[in-house]
């Protein structure tokens, strides 16, 4: 469980953390989304105590993270996969974390196969490419098999496999009951990997809601060839629905399963029924369009 | 605290820099002190007449090898912000005092130890160049003042390599912390030497590079005899900058967000 309240941190006259209140429960991937600047490496970093925040406070379970003794074997955390000194081995690394944190020697090769990085513990971690990096970032994670894992942008980098080995690990630690805080700025990554979600923009909490919720409010695309009886159908159940083309439909405000169900009802056939994507990027855009730090103007 | 400790050992010996740091030290210490044997064992071409102690050279050379070994207490604080370990260094060990704490008690005694072997082999090399063609000196490698001696001096590069972390932790680059160590260590007393003003030169005298020579109670040197002031107030002076430098480290670390 992580508890942030109030918590705010300034940069000179600019807030990169705005009175920002949550919490992040257990048994739950929580995604933690934004734009770029938005906050969200800041905050995981007073979370961390590495920054301190100008007013507020960040616990983990909790307990101010200085007061915890042994941290790694209660917070995990991954903030950037590069940081690990270019020329010490990976088992060496972690070694040293191990050691910090009265963890046992046996834990390392765990972890490290864990990742599959048992072949890769040898080499120099300056010589690991990135998605090696994230591994062994992901390796130090779970070395004290702590309750709280925390991850900034982890699918940065990755390769398609990648990004699917680290989504079902997220998940696997999250049913174990873990809590799992992972940053992105990308609302598709989050949609396949979220149970909740926190969205901030410019250090301001804008949604603190279940993903189902974030979801119901974005588009779902439907091909019918009754398209025209299926609006009416829709409309009479608060369903809001847009004809754009000769059988095509756009809804929003309910799920696929909720459309595909009245459309079963009414006996209508379906060709397609899609939630859109590029909707829900439309979505996070426009939750966090006044808030973008660097937007351009298109 | 010993687990922060053994953390800071694993991380030391997993770097190749700790080996060329160290290995460029010995090698240093050896070299500058058969060097400034040879320079001490003639006077103006004639054979020595005085006594001399083998390890006299020694501490010359320390002056010199000193920098090695201030590169790698550097690293050793340096490398965490240039590669950002820092940050993973705070979250497993996030008392901040006490990450550099356990940083400065794993270098002191490796600065140490490199400090008494190298000058030790650096007095042997002394002893036998000495007794040899063509100078004949009249050398002594006494066990008591030997060992007396290689103790101070390891205590002297074990102090420059703790004054090195704090200045790091303050500084957190690379080359801030070695031109500041520079400049206390060599460049400034050196410069005051060249100025030829008395008071300066009498102020100078407890910066950390005369304090050390007066603490190895160095009796030949570029300042043309022994310091002005006793062995214990040479610890003294040392002990002043390095708890100056340390808690200098330690209040940036303790107020900087990582």
């Amino acid at each position: 469980m992580i508890t942030l309240r109030g918590l705010t941190k300034r940069y000179g006259a600019r807030t990169a953390v705005d009175d920002l209140t949550l919490e992040v429960r257990p048994g739950a991937v929580t995604g933690f989304l934004g734009p770029n600047g938005a906050g969200k490496s800041t905050t995981m970093r007073m979370i961390l105590g590495l920054d301190r925040p100008d007013a507020g406070t960040a616990l983990v379970g909790g307990r101010p993270y200085q007061k915890i003794e042994n941290p790694l074997r209660t917070v995990g955390a991954l903030l950037d996969a590069r940081a690990v000194h270019p020329g010490r081995s990976a088992r060496a690394h972690l070694l040293a974390l191990a050691r910090s944190n009265g963890i046992g020697r046996a834990r390392v090769g765990e972890v490290l196969e864990i990742v599959g990085m048992d072949r890769a513990a040898g080499r120099r971690a300056g010589a690991l490419s990135l998605g090696m990096s994230q591994r062994l970032g992901i390796a130090a994670a779970l070395l004290g098999d702590p309750a709280v894992l925390m991850f900034d942008e982890p699918v940065n980098g990755l390769d398609p496999d990648g990004v699917r080995w680290i989504r079902r690990l997220m998940r696997g630690l999250a049913d174990e009951g873990r809590t799992v805080f992972v940053s992105s700025h990308l609302m598709s990554e989050m949609q396949l990997t979220a149970d909740h979600l926190v969205v901030i923009g410019r250090g301001k909490l804008i949604v603190d809601a279940p993903l189902g919720e974030v979801v119901a409010a974005s588009a779902v695309r439907i091909r019918s060839p009754h398209a025209g009886d299926l609006a009416v159908r829709l409309r009479a159940a608060g369903v809001e629905v847009s004809r754009t083309g000769e059988s095509q439909l756009v809804a929003t405000g309910a799920s696929t399963e909720r459309i595909g169900d009245l459309a079963h009802e009414a006996g209508i056939r379906l060709h397609e029924l899609s939630a859109q994507e590029a909707s829900l990027e439309q979505a996070f855009h426009e939750l966090t369009a006044d808030s973008t730090e660097y937007g351009s103007r298109v | 605290m010993r687990r922060a400790i053994s953390a800071e050992w694993v991380k030391l010996w997993s770097v190749r820099s700790t080996w060329w740091c160290l290995m460029g030290a010995a090698a240093l210490m050896v070299l500058a002190s058969v060097t400034v044997a040879a320079a001490l064992g003639s006077h103006n071409g004639q054979p020595r007449t005085e006594r001399l102690a083998a390890t006299e050279p020694v501490v010359s050379a320390a002056i010199f090898a000193q920098f090695a070994l201030v590169a790698l207490a550097m690293l050793v604080v340096t490398s965490e912000y240039s590669s950002g370990g820092i940050r993973v260094a705070l979250q497993a060990t996030p008392i901040r005092g006490r990450l550099l704490a356990a940083k400065a008690l794993v270098v002191a005694p490796v600065m140490f130890v490199t400090g008494v072997v190298s000058g030790a082999v650096g007095a042997v090399l002394t002893y036998v160049l000495l007794r040899m063609e063509p100078f004949r000196a009249p050398v002594t490698l006494a066990a008591g003042e030997t060992v007396g001696d290689l103790v101070r001096l390891g205590a002297f590069c074990a102090l420059v390599g703790v004054l090195t972390v704090g200045a790091g932790a303050a500084l957190r680059s690379a080359a801030g912390t070695l031109t500041v160590v520079f400049l206390l260590m060599m460049g400034l007393p050196l410069l005051i030497m060249m100025t030829g003003a008395p008071a300066l030169i009498d102020a100078s005298m407890r910066l950390p590079m005369f304090a050390g020579l007066a603490f190895m109670e160095s009796v030949e040197n570029m300042t043309g005899g022994p310091m002005p002031y006793a062995a214990g107030e040479g610890l003294a002076w040392l002990l002043v900058w390095t708890a100056a430098a340390l808690a200098a480290g330690y209040v940036v670390l303790r107020r900087r967000d990582a």
